[in-house]
């Protein structure tokens, strides 16, 4: 059944997830297997076929829906039994910056991958940022650019968070602009060339932690 | 009979050789900028005759005033661009602060966009997300002529005719447009969950494309050849799989570019970020080159050029990133690698692998503008 729900998101129907989903719950299987098992390890399975080129932007937002839909049964069950997001994740595009289809596939792979999103939108600035890691206690901070004019504003952000959060979370950036060597230069602790990587670094930094 | 690198060619017809991939006089010219560097060029050089004006938005166009593209003397230029909205409502602001403007555009789309500079939009939302509303809008999209800025054309149309350079018809392809009317989002999940919609979609401003093509052409323009842009990709790769591509926008592409070629016009395609996977069926589909080649995409004219480049030209690939250290020996070893990778194909154009950003100094960009001139000269 769990095997079923994972093929159910990474096949994108959003029919047959909850469907399956609701089965396995009558049959008293428990909640965090359905969804570590079920749900999750079919978007861990999507994240990866996108991080080799086998899938497309296409096919990663109906697998999403596909778990969303899945996810929205589930919900009352977990909360029931106690089961919470491992890891917080604070995710925005930088100050000066409106694009978000990269930021909201970052988004998409992070809860995939188990976290709680906070999705800050776009032309986030530092003190919005802070006080959101304040709020929800992040674990992990991941930031956006698409512009040369505007990444350095990541810098920004790092160095402010720096100044005023004890224990810093973990940084992430990622963006058309971005390399490793960018994110090295401003001490940023990883970067993501790809949604499906940036939530798998996500986990990494997390569990160091 | 004098070598023909001695001639000296207009520039309608170096740029017509190029795109044949026939043996030419130098390496044609071609650029673009963002609007901040536009704005400190035209201040910096101090020129009256010259307005800021290549893109119009957000400013007012002066089409009496010479471009930069004709300030420095390049090869080709465009004309077109309809205005390829629905019109469902009169474009309205929504909101506005000092730095952006919340609008609602003829697509129904809200859109946020920065007032002082250019970039894309945030998607906010869009208006037409089924396939009833698409059905009730559809009618809308037919071609007329108050869909193109023929005051802003017409005299940068005559002049590029008067100084004989490369004129191209300038339209957006299907992808670009959908995106516009449904968002990345919504198309995406209509390939999937839609298809049928999403046919119709693509088919009817392919057509209206088509269609527009035939109006400017009717209206008197003779143009050499076509620049058609839509952003079909991003850093990664294409938005879609080459399989997708292939069964919905293919035959769009197709049909928009046998229109050109049955006239005998080139084809340029222009798409940021990596569309290596696509190259063949864009070759299929008949493009005749590809501009601007991102170079943070991964797309480079090195690699591109002995693969495809007997099939393919190219436009662009120079890296804004190294053009903005405005260091000239790097930025020589970076044209000068991809220029001699490129030339002997005979099918390449010089332009950056994007748009000129601010923090390329105008003595660096005349500096490399010479510099192409200098090196893209066949001997």
């Amino acid at each position: 059944m769990l095997e079923r729900i994972a093929e159910a998101v990474i096949g994108g129907d959003e029919v047959a997830a909850p469907t399956l989903v609701t089965q396995a719950l009558a049959t008293e299987l428990p909640a965090r297997d359905v969804l570590y098992e079920g749900l999750l390890k079919g978007m861990t399975e999507v994240g990866r076929r996108f991080r080799d080129g086998e899938y497309f932007i296409p096919e990663v937002l109906v697998a999403a829906e596909a778990m969303k839909a899945g996810m929205a049964v589930l919900k009352p069950y977990l909360a029931r039994a106690g089961v919470k997001p491992e890891h917080t994740a604070v995710i925005g595009t930088v100050r000066g910056d409106l694009h978000d289809i990269g930021k909201n596939l970052v988004a998409t792979m992070l809860e995939g991958a188990g976290f709680e999103v906070i999705d800050l939108g776009v032309d986030v600035s530092p003190e919005k940022l802070i006080a959101a890691c304040r709020d929800r206690k992040a674990d992990v901070v991941g930031l956006s650019a698409l512009l040369t004019t505007t990444m350095p504003m990541m810098e920004v952000a790092i160095r402010q968070m720096e100044a005023e959060l004890s224990p810093r979370p973990a940084v992430i950036i990622g963006g058309a602009p971005i390399t490793q060597e960018y994110a090295d230069k401003i001490g940023a602790d990883g970067y993501g060339p790809d949604a499906a990587t940036g939530a798998e670094l996500a986990k990494r930094l997390c569990r160091k932690r | 009979m004098p070598r023909l690198s001695l001639m000296k060619l207009t520039s309608r017809e170096r740029v017509a050789r190029c795109l044949a991939r026939r043996p030419h006089d130098r390496v044609p010219l071609f650029d673009s900028y963002w609007m901040e560097t536009e704005s400190a060029f035209v201040a910096g050089i101090g020129d009256e005759r010259l307005g800021c004006g290549i893109e119009s938005f957000p400013k007012e166009p002066r089409p009496d005033r010479l471009t930069l593209w004709e300030y420095f003397d390049f090869d080709l230029m465009h004309v077109g661009w309809p205005d390829q909205r629905l019109r469902l409502v009169e474009p309205t602001v929504l909101e506005e602060t000092d730095e952006w403007v919340l609008r609602r555009d003829g697509n129904e789309a809200v859109l946020r966009w920065w007032k002082h500079k250019m970039g894309t939009p945030e998607h906010v939302a869009f208006g037409i997300d089924t396939p009833e509303k698409w059905a009730r809008a559809k009618p809308l999209l037919t071609a007329s002529r108050n869909r193109v800025r023929w005051h802003e054309f017409w005299p940068r149309y005559r002049r590029a005719k008067d100084a004989r350079r490369f004129i191209c018809f300038a339209g957006v392809e299907v992808i670009e447009s959908v995106k516009d009317t449904l968002g990345h989002e919504m198309m995406c999940r209509a390939l999937i969950k839609q298809p049928e919609w999403l046919h119709d979609v693509f088919e009817t401003y392919c057509q209206f494309e088509i269609d527009m093509f035939r109006l400017c052409e009717a209206e008197g323009w003779e143009c050499d050849g076509a620049f058609i842009y839509g952003d079909i990709a991003y850093k990664n790769g294409p938005f879609m799989s080459p399989q997708h591509y292939r069964e919905f926008v293919y035959p769009c592409h197709k049909r928009l570019f046998d229109e050109f070629h049955r006239r005998g016009m080139p084809v340029i395609v222009h798409s940021d970020g990596d569309i290596r996977k696509l190259i063949p069926h864009f070759i299929d589909a008949g493009v005749d080159m590809i501009q601007p080649l991102e170079a943070r995409a991964n797309m480079d004219v090195r690699e591109l050029a002995p693969q495809f480049g007997d099939q393919l030209g190219f436009c662009g690939n120079i890296d804004v990133t190294v053009l903005t250290t405005n260091d000239r020996e790097r930025i020589a070893a970076e044209l000068h690698s991809k220029m001699a990778a490129a030339m002997p194909y005979r099918g390449y154009i010089y332009h950056s692998d994007h748009s000129i950003p601010p923090g390329v100094t105008l003595e660096t960009y005349r500096w490399l503008l010479d510099e192409v001139r200098r090196f893209g000269t066949y001997r």
